[in-house]
């Protein structure tokens, strides 16, 4: 269950997103919405659960992005096992912890994403490092937006989960 | 072996996510594929999200100023004083219609300017500004209205870019300013040929093929030259800002201003016809402006309409 609703969530966010940014900013600065959803799995969803969730989400940005298919999917989840990691080793805790990993994640992922595309481009159509302040004014909004995603995925997660019968069931 | 698997199909998992996107990504950066099946239905998804959002908004801005501020205005204000911002009130949403007209009425003087060709307004629903991926508008128009891709999307002072993706009821506008977006231009003033492409910043963009002979200077509009196929000849695409020309090489390099300012792009137009009409025809533009919730201004009986 938890890999459909993260799928529907990023759409729906994504969709609220490319809606929002064209009444605040018209495209001046953009957002990640997505993104913090796979940070959210990396933290709260099992293994399996959160790979293939993570995924789903990747494959929202790979076709709201628009360029060649496979990137955004890899990269999230890369950024699934990455928020993976900083939970274990951090112990990622409460809103501001959240939006700082969400932070990070973003600003890497969208690195990684100019890495690998300059890496398959021609010269010419390459993305220019100039990007990466883009980058980092998507990664800050994206953090200070993030909350707002923990709290609706935390929503949604007490509305779909079930509790495993116990032994005294 | 299958107890391997077992006890590692977790990680054989992942491993096969990690890496199984990446393949394909390698793939298809060598060989481009259109969009399957799958991705147009959920792309088709997100039109009405980004339409009700629209919507939404339009209407909690008009709900705004239509009567919050107003209730506001009473608590603050006495009678006459009230009647006052209601009267300013009327003075600004005219001033917005009045605005919108002109927008529309630029348009629509740009369609009669190249009365052999068919043009369709729409509206900007979706903005796709990403640095990672391209430089994306969604419009309101789709295939439906008679998109297709390649169509050149203009305002009535510039070129914005070219349709990239259609889905029934919107489109996809790849704007200049995306690093894939090149137009072939002419220097308005000397009449010297280049090409320019987009940076994937909104507000720049660089001159390519430009030769170190040419007459050139910063401050100079560029117009398309109508040889790359796409955009008919002499629309303004930007100016000419940082012109370097070193002292040796074939070319000289600039940056470019586009003219139109994709950050605020409202209305825009698509011209859906690619070739010219007969000469002995008469003038038929059929222009189809963007809905409007304050009404449009009269269109010329020249023009085939059809309001949505």
């Amino acid at each position: 269950m938890r890999p459909v609703v993260a799928f529907l969530v990023a759409l729906a966010l994504a969709s609220a997103q490319a809606a929002l940014l064209r009444w605040v900013g018209g495209g001046a600065f953009s957002l990640a919405l997505a993104l913090p959803v796979v940070v959210y799995l990396g933290l709260h969803a099992g293994n399996v659960d959160g790979a293939v969730g993570s995924a789903a989400v990747g494959y929202v940005v790979d076709l709201m992005c628009a360029g060649p298919k496979g990137l955004m999917t890899f990269l999230a989840v890369a950024l699934f096992l990455f928020s993976r990691l900083a939970g274990a080793a951090l112990a990622v805790q409460g809103r501001i912890g959240f939006a700082l990993l969400s932070g990070v994640g973003t600003f890497l992922y969208g690195v990684l994403s100019l890495l690998f595309t300059r890496a398959v481009t021609p010269a010419e159509t390459a993305p220019g490092l100039s990007l990466v302040g883009r980058i980092a004014v998507e990664a800050l909004l994206t953090a200070l937006a993030s909350p707002l995603v923990l709290a609706l995925m935390r929503r949604l997660d007490a509305v779909f989960a079930r509790e495993e019968p116990g032994l005294l069931r | 072996v299958v107890g391997l698997l077992k006890r590692y199909r977790e990680l054989i998992l992942v491993a096969f996510l990690l890496v199984g996107p990446l393949g394909v990504y390698f793939a298809h950066a060598k060989h481009p594929s259109e969009r399957s099946r799958l991705d147009r239905v959920i792309l088709v998804a997100t039109g009405p999200i980004e339409k009700g959002i629209g919507w939404a908004v339009r209407g909690a801005l008009n709900g705004w100023y239509g009567y919050v501020a107003l209730r506001h205005a009473h608590e603050r204000a006495a009678e006459l004083e009230r009647r006052a911002e209601l009267l300013e009130l009327d003075r600004l949403e005219l001033a917005s219609v009045r605005a919108e007209n002109d927008r529309l009425r630029a348009l629509l003087s740009f369609a009669h300017v190249y009365p052999d060709r068919r043009v369709v307004g729409a509206r900007v629903v979706g903005v796709r500004l990403d640095p990672k991926g391209l430089q994306l508008v969604t419009i309101d128009r789709g295939a439906a209205d008679g998109l297709e891709r390649m169509m050149p999307v203009l305002v009535a002072h510039g070129v914005v870019g070219r349709i990239h993706a259609v889905n029934p009821s919107t489109a996809d506008v790849l704007l200049l300013s995306d690093r894939n977006s090149s137009v072939a231009v002419r220097v308005e003033r000397s009449r010297a040929r280049a090409n320019v492409r987009g940076t994937g910043s909104p507000d720049l963009a660089r001159l390519e093929y430009a030769l170190r002979s040419d007459d050139m200077v910063e401050g100079d509009v560029l117009v398309t030259s109508g040889t790359d196929g796409v955009f008919p000849r002499g629309l303004p695409v930007g100016r000419i800002v940082g012109l370097k020309r070193a002292g040796q090489g074939l070319y000289q390099r600039a940056d470019v201003k586009p003219i139109a300012d994709v950050t605020k792009l409202e209305e825009v137009l698509v011209i859906t016809s690619h070739e010219r009409a007969e000469e002995a025809a008469p003038a038929q533009a059929t222009v189809v402006p963007p809905a409007s919730p304050g009404g449009l201004a009269p269109i010329p009986a020249s023009a085939t309409v059809k309001a949505r």
